[in-house]
């Protein structure tokens, strides 16, 4: 397991938000070390993706705690504010830009980057030009790193689900992110598809030193490439530590199976 | 089937994409700049009408077609650009600069619509841009001592370094040369940055805004570059009406720039140009329409606007893609011919998208 380091990357402290009458996390801490791939895992309505949510600063109005990534507080950022800390996310369900071709979405995930203004845009100026040119390079990068490549000028609404996962993820990794939030990656893919999965997640945590937290409820791909495991229930954290530990945890035994451990 | 091999990043950024497509877009604006010598005024006009609606089509097209954000009021973008050259001209202003600052101005106005607006989708974006057109046209009747209240105002005739612009042939050059220059830079912002965060604001605002995507300023901009636009068409379109008054900016014509680009084709500058030429041609259409119907159809007094909702509702249930769409078809047609699929464009609907936050 290279590139973990000893610093913290993410501290996330007594993070709560309710909906109405329903508390979906409540009182959630938890550090996330550089280099680190961190799943968290708990059966439905766990709170796992009002975490990540949380993290991205997606819901206003959390009920309290606060959210440091490397030393900045950013409890009460905007949401667009979030990628340009160089927090990146993708969707449970994918949210891309669908009218647009698989390369359009990945420039779009390089907007951060832009540093040209409308008026030079209007006229097309060399730096305009020259940055097109630049983004075009740091896709390539994400492209080949994902086999992208035949799909590149594809419309988005004419792709398969795998290959949209794909795309989004590619998305957020032309953000060029140091906390890249994963949403169920190996959710409605094929098992031949989630075996890659397993690939690219370690890949663009050696490759592009992005430190990972992922939503996941497959067992198998977790204990393949996660360092740490976070466990929740009812919108509260069961406990920490690797694959193992946590999979032999007692709560965790009976959040999944509602009995107690044999 | 044309397909192009790219071998570099900047094949991408080419306005045109192989030889074929510059020589035939070269053709077309060789037969535009020729055609003064061979139309008659009366075509030159109404080309030039087609001209002025394409400039205002771009307009309503960045923000209709590339942002997903409904106007029904950019008959008011269309009179700040008019009444503003046309003062400017009165004051001496060089036609020029009058124009620019006519459509800065516009797209100023724009650019401030844009932040109370920015919570508003659909219909009530749609309700509260009509609302600021009804403002706009009161402003104009009741700020009598600029723009001559319901009387109107004469429009100064067009010239540009003593040379006289306002014959049809010398008009139609310069509307030409907008449209021209238009096209280019609404090309330019849409193959650059600005362009895709307005397509990413289009087809999902929350991950636009995950991807770092300032919302409210997106919006702004794509307000701000849409009035400018149209404003720019205004200044055009004084000096076609010569004679500025409040009743030439009504809703009807907000609704017509609307039907334009959704005939046209949204999302494509192609359909903004498909969508003009309908538009300049429509009114022929009509008249032509009243005198082949009954009288006691032909003559009712609201034909038009009658006229011009029932082609947009069927061009919204058969045709969505509009003329552009339906020409694309044609074209893949017969490009493929004996190999062509039925079902190629059979319109399907996706369920993914659940679990949204909104």
């Amino acid at each position: 397991m290279s590139g973990v380091h000893g610093e913290t990357l993410l501290q996330a402290r007594n993070l709560s938000l309710s909906f109405g009458g329903v508390k979906a996390v409540s009182d959630v801490s938890f550090d996330v070390k550089k280099g680190e791939i961190l799943a968290v895992i708990g059966p439905n309505g766990a709170g796992k993706t009002t975490v990540l949510n949380l993290i991205s600063r997606l819901y206003d109005g959390q009920d309290g705690g606060s959210l440091i990534l490397d030393g900045e507080d950013f409890t009460r950022l905007p949401q667009h504010r979030v990628a340009h800390l160089g927090i990146a996310r993708t969707f449970q369900n994918t949210e891309l830009f669908e009218h647009e071709s698989v390369l359009r979405n990945l420039l779009i995930g390089l907007h951060r980057h832009r540093r040209t203004s409308l008026l030079g845009e209007l006229f097309f100026d060399p730096a305009v030009k020259r940055q097109e040119l630049d983004f075009r390079r740091r896709a390539e990068d994400v492209i080949d790193l994902l086999d992208l490549q035949p799909y590149r000028e594809q419309a988005i609404a004419s792709l398969p689900y795998g290959v949209r996962k794909l795309v989004e993820v590619g998305r957020a990794l032309c953000l060029g992110p140091k906390l890249l939030l994963l949403d169920e990656p190996s959710s409605g893919l094929n098992p031949e598809e989630t075996e890659g999965a397993s690939f690219w997640i370690e890949d663009i945590n050696e490759d592009f030193g992005a430190t990972i937290i992922m939503v996941e409820h497959d067992m198998n791909l977790v204990s393949q490439v996660a360092h740490r495991v976070l466990a929740m229930a009812d919108g509260k954290v069961l406990t920490v530590g690797t694959p193992d530990e946590v999979r032999n945890h007692p709560d965790v035994l009976r959040a999944y199976l509602g009995t107690e451990a044999g | 089937m044309h397909f192009v091999f790219k071998t570099r990043y900047g094949q991408d950024l080419d306005l045109f994409k192989h030889r074929g497509q510059r020589f035939w877009y070269g053709l077309l604006a060789l037969l535009l700049a020729a055609a003064p010598l061979t139309l008659s005024d009366f075509y030159l006009g109404e080309a030039a009408w087609v001209f002025i609606y394409a400039v205002a089509g771009i307009g309503v097209m960045l923000l209709v077609g590339y942002t997903g954000l409904v106007s029904l009021g950019h008959a008011a973008f269309l009179a700040i650009g008019a009444y503003a050259h046309a003062i400017l001209m009165q004051h001496g202003w060089p036609l020029p600069f009058s124009l620019l600052t006519a459509a800065l101005l516009a797209a100023g106005v724009g650019f401030l619509l844009g932040r109370p607006t920015l919570r508003m989708t659909g219909i009530y974006l749609a309700i509260a841009t009509l609302a600021f057109a009804a403002v706009v046209e009161q402003v104009i009747v009741h700020w009598q001592s600029m723009t001559g209240g319901f009387r109107g105002m004469v429009v100064p005739k067009a010239e540009l370094f003593g040379l006289d612009l306002s014959r049809p042939a010398p008009f139609y050059g310069l509307c030409l040369a907008v449209l021209l220059l238009s096209l280019w830079m609404a090309l330019n912002v849409l193959r650059g940055p600005t362009g895709r965060a307005m397509n990413a604001v289009r087809d999902s605002e929350i991950s636009a805004q995950s991807m770092g995507i300032d919302l409210a300023h997106v919006r702004s901009i794509a307000f701000a570059l849409s009035a400018g636009f149209t404003g720019l068409a205004g200044g055009l379109f004084a000096h076609q009406l010569g004679y500025l008054a409040p009743d030439a900016f009504t809703l009807l014509l907000s609704i017509q720039l609307l039907l334009m680009v959704v005939v046209g084709g949204l999302g494509s500058l192609h359909g903004v140009i498909f969508g003009a030429v309908f538009l300049g041609l429509l009114p022929q259409g009509i008249a032509l329409l009243r005198d082949l119907l009954p009288p006691a159809v032909g003559q009712i007094p609201g034909l038009e606007p009658g006229v011009f909702g029932l082609i947009l509702m069927a061009f919204l249930i058969y045709e969505p893609l509009g003329l552009y769409g339906r020409w694309r078809k044609i074209r893949q047609f017969l490009e493929e011919f004996p190999l062509y699929r039925h079902a190629t464009h059979k319109r399907q609907r996706s369920y993914l998208r659940t679990g949204r936050v909104r």
